[in-house]
């Protein structure tokens, strides 16, 4: 088992470097991809004042520097090495070192030793300090270990550093899809079971009816209609508390806890996930059921519901388990139409956007939040396999 | 089995219908309804509610949309202030008086004696030229990051003397403004502008203490961004940090110099479109929002118009007063269609701007008859002439010009953004241009990519939007039509208009100074360089707990007057 999750863990790595330079080819040659000049409106911006910017930002790199640029402040860990020499041209700021070349193209070279303790800036750009050695630094002799957490740039929107932006709004994100998913659970598979117990009773057909109509509703539009149900036309009745905007817990100014404001999402949002996870159960307790080993069971004198589940039900949950836990994975990486029709400020909305802004930090650091997100969530699925049915296994040392 | 099932089913549909009725036990709401229009007597206290979208900056250094300009001109006072209601007049603010030398490059600003920050610091000179140095310094760091983060707003101070050289990174002091005592600024410009104190009404342009822009502002015992809580000389104060995406709330400021707000406080409250904002707003948690699309005729009838169009009171709550902005076509001079005068004077004639207003704005936008708006002063009513619908004229001109019935003029292009609503009205546009005998075609881009061919003078017709950054005739005339300002997209290049725009820029007394830009103007239009086709105008509505409260024609609300229920 350790292995294969070590393996699995070691396959990340092309996915992810896969995935980041596809977003770093499209933002690089997608036409209009003019962050700078969307932040001055319709007015024309200066020219001089436009490359500035774009310097700082260091958006006028060719994008194979810009992308090496971003895996590297992704690291916690960079090498650096301190030639011990006094700069040529001294920083006006003492807490900035004047970075003068690189060793073997990759580790930094930076004038003067290595520091005591605590942070340095290198100015790594015309103005553009760069933080190293905030969370510690390990020295032997003059190449430095710095150790730093994650940064994944600033909004060229607002500066805002990206990680700050996206911590904001995950929590909405997540809650969200945990509200989801829980309805997915409780009301998918229990609808699954009932149909595929009760076949072709009225049970059943009402959850083959409401399954397929859900599957076909789209999601913006079911959102829509739910506040419209619940938010307006039962406003008196509900005293507003569906009322639009959902105004995401609002702090001190909310008049209803919480909970109240995800409700409605969770329920568009597991909608058409709930209705698949009801019929794959259905299908799939319907097939175990005729399986010799549930006979048997009868045979033994079991009672139904000891068999049910005790033995059908554990069975016939694996696809069921696939299935949630994709999709838990696609919800954790944000629903953003139902984030948009709700108001909520999540990381779907947050990544949709930056997109219309071409705000690529946002849309790059939300990306590389998904993608790990994504992951670790397929792979903790993967993992659950071999608990729900002892015959799958992973690894060769196990078999 | 049987039991355990029924069992199963029965918690299940106890759980959706809990869902379902569980707003049910939520607590009652209060709503409200519009007032009788009785004005009374101010009462001190309470605190508004104000839509925002999520600002991009509240720091002055950097301010550029209407959200962040909005929280960000409740919290500091620049030297001047233009009256909410007559956009023609100056008030003091941060500044008592203010004197300009007689070719109008000079500026004294006499602080007044009592400003002072939220935190109780004095204002002084030394606080302005700090501020501007900061704008204009393109090395400045966003207090939140300490990164460089240039201000993209610099270009409010470009006529200040050693604008160039800072901006450039020669220097790291803007040497045309100098603190000449604590309380006398004086700016130097490198060009004569008489409307300089206008420009100094800017919000972005007001003080800011350096020691708490770099050191950060306490609160509850940690250290904040200045970035995310900004400290200024303004009526209002920030009461907590910015809850990012969610809302902004500001109490008074205790320590204010000037008359004191009614308000106790102001919550902008953050919303992701306008269309929730109106929701809430009905729902009665908002006092002030847009109104939503297509909502327009019924909110006046429910709510009552404003009688002048900016000040809200109860029962005259809808505010759909002209804003300082101007919707205009663009004909590319250098085309070889359009360098012909007679083709864009047909155009422009040919157009049905009231169409337009009507189908595609339901009347929330008034035909422009002038590229200055009439919230500015200079706007004279129909200087334009070529700015109105008149179709037997246009096609006369064009059978004058040797084009009968459009014979003779290639097919041409009609540019501009897409996704954005302009196809509705390059529609029109192009409908109105057949009447004429002229087939267009559409070349939409994305904005960046449109801006491009607009620069390049690769399009015939285009579209933009022009709003002012200070309620005056020359941020229409200058940048719009100078020969070599950037924006004068359509590459109208006139000498007389140019030397004119100059001449104008010196000269002190305000009469005669509006008078040249009448004149300037009557040039320009005469040419037909652009086309206007509508002016904007607001579209909101307060509820009826406001009273007094004006929303001013280049849409920042006057904090100071209102009062609520």
């Amino acid at each position: 088992m350790f292995q294969y999750i070590v393996r699995r863990v070691i396959q990340f790595i092309p996915v992810f470097l896969g995935v980041t330079l596809i977003l770093f080819l499209i933002a690089t040659y997608l036409p209009g991809a003019d962050a700078v000049q969307l932040r001055a409106g319709e007015k024309t911006m200066s020219p001089v004042l436009k490359a500035k910017i774009r310097h700082q930002l260091g958006l006028d790199r060719a994008w194979y520097i810009q992308y090496g640029d971003y895996l590297s402040s992704l690291s916690p860990i960079h090498a650096t090495y301190y030639d011990g020499s006094t700069p040529a041209s001294p920083s006006t700021s003492p807490s900035v070192r004047v970075l003068d070349g690189s060793v073997a193209l990759i580790i930094p070279k930076i004038s003067g030793s290595v520091p005591a303790a605590g942070a340095v800036s290198y100015d790594v750009r015309e103005g553009v300090p760069v933080l190293r050695g905030q969370l510690g630094r390990f020295a032997i002799g003059t190449l430095a270990f710095e150790f730093d957490p994650p940064d994944l740039g600033v909004s060229l929107y607002n500066g805002r550093p990206v990680l700050t932006i996206l911590s904001e709004a995950y929590p909405y994100t997540m809650r969200l899809a945990f509200c989801a998913i829980f309805l997915e659970i409780i009301i998918g598979i229990g609808a699954g079971i009932v149909s595929a117990v009760k076949r072709y009773s009225i049970w059943d057909i009402l959850v083959t009816l409401g399954t397929s109509i859900l599957v076909s509703v789209p999601v913006f539009w079911l959102g829509l209609m739910l506040q419209y149900v619940f938010g307006i036309w039962m406003q008196d009745l509900t005293h507003g508390a569906f009322y639009l905007p959902v105004l995401f817990e609002g702090g001190s100014t909310a008049p209803f806890p919480a909970y109240v404001y995800y409700i409605l999402p969770a329920i568009t949002l597991a909608s058409v996930s709930t209705a698949y996870a009801a019929r794959i159960m259905r299908s799939q307790l319907l097939e175990v059921n005729n399986q010799d080993y549930i006979r048997t069971a009868h045979a033994k004198g079991l009672s139904d519901s000891q068999v049910l589940w005790s033995h059908a039900i554990k069975n016939a949950m694996i696809p069921v388990v696939t299935y949630i836990g994709l999709d838990l994975g696609a919800m954790l990486a944000g629903a953003i139409l139902t984030e948009t029709v709700f108001n909520l400020p999540g990381i779907g909305y947050a990544i949709f956007k930056a997109i219309v802004g071409r705000d690529f930090a946002i849309v790059f650091g939300g990306v590389t939040l998904i993608l790990l997100v994504v992951m670790v969530v397929n792979l903790l699925v993967d993992v659950s396999y071999a608990f729900l049915d002892p015959r799958i296994r992973y690894g060769g040392l196990e078999e | 089995m049987r039991n355990r099932f029924r069992t199963t089913v029965v918690v299940m549909a106890a759980c959706v219908l809990a869902l379902g009725v569980l707003s049910g036990c939520a607590p009652a709401k209060t709503t409200t309804t519009p007032g009788t229009g009785a004005a009374g007597t101010p009462k001190s206290g309470g605190t508004m509610s104000f839509y925002i979208g999520e600002p991009a900056y509240i720091d002055p250094y950097n301010t550029q949309e209407s959200e962040g300009t909005e929280v960000e001109q409740s919290l500091f006072d620049s030297l001047t202030r233009v009256d909410p209601l007559d956009p023609t007049k100056l008030v003091p603010a941060a500044a008592d008086s203010w004197t300009a030398n007689a070719d109008a490059t000079v500026f004294t600003f006499k602080l007044n004696k009592n400003g002072k920050f939220a935190d109780g610091t004095p204002v002084t000179a030394k606080d302005f030229v700090y501020a501007w140095t900061r704008i204009v310094d393109q090395t400045t760091a966003n207090t939140l990051t300490k990164k460089a983060d240039p201000s993209i707003i610099s270009y409010h101070l470009a006529f200040v003397k050693g604008y160039d050289d800072l901006f450039a990174g020669k220097t790291k002091v803007l040497t045309g403004v100098k603190a000449v005592d604590d309380y006398t600024f004086e700016v130097t410009l490198s060009k004569a502008f008489a409307d300089f104190p206008i420009v100094c009404a800017h919000p972005a342009l007001a003080p800011v203490p350096q020691a708490l822009v770099e050191g950060g502002v306490d609160f509850n015992g940690t250290k904040v961004a200045f970035g995310d809580m900004p400290v200024g000389n303004g009526p209002f104060m920030m009461a907590e940090p910015w809850s990012h995406n969610q809302y902004i709330k500001v109490k008074a400021n205790s320590n204010y110099y000037g008359t004191k707000p009614y308000l106790a406080g102001i919550d902008f409250k953050i919303y992701k479109d306008t269309e929730a904002a109106y929701t809430d707003f009905v729902a009665g948690n908002l006092d002030f929002s847009p109104i939503g699309a297509g909502q327009i005729k019924a909110a006046q009838a429910k709510y009552g118009t404003s009688d002048n169009g900016y000040t809200v009171n109860p029962g005259k709550q809808v505010v759909l007063g002209a804003e300082n902005a101007t919707y205009y076509l663009i004909f590319n001079m250098t085309d070889p269609t359009f360098k012909n005068p007679a083709i864009r004077k047909a155009v422009s004639l040919g157009i049905n701007r009231q169409a337009i207003c009507d189908v595609v704005f339901e009347g929330t936008r008034d035909p422009a008859d002038n590229i200055i708006p009439p919230g500015i002063a200079g706007y004279e009513k129909g200087a334009w002439a070529d700015a109105k619908y008149d179709l037997a004229g246009a096609q006369k001109v064009l059978t004058d010009a040797g084009f009968p019935g459009g014979k003779g003029i290639p097919a041409i292009k009609l540019s501009f953004n897409s996704g954005a609503g302009h196809e509705k009205i390059m529609e029109l546009v192009q409908s109105d241009l057949a009447k004429l005998g002229i087939k267009a075609t559409f070349d939409s881009a994305e904005f960046p990519v449109y801006l491009k061919q607009l620069d390049a003078g690769k399009f015939q017709i285009g579209r933009l939007g022009w709003i002012a950054d200070y309620p005056i005739a020359d941020n229409f005339l200058f940048p719009l039509f100078q020969s070599k300002a950037g924006d004068n997209k359509s590459k109208y290049a006139n000498p007389a208009v140019d030397k004119a725009l100059d001449d104008a820029r010196k000269i002190v007394d305000t009469a005669a100074r509006i008078s040249a830009y009448q004149a300037i103007n009557k040039t320009v239009q005469a040419d037909n360089p652009v086309a206007p086709l509508m002016f904007y105008k607001h579209t909101r509505v307060g509820s009826a707990r406001l009273h007094d409260f004006t929303w001013d024609a280049s849409g920042l609300g006057d904090f100071a007057t209102v009062w609520v229920d």
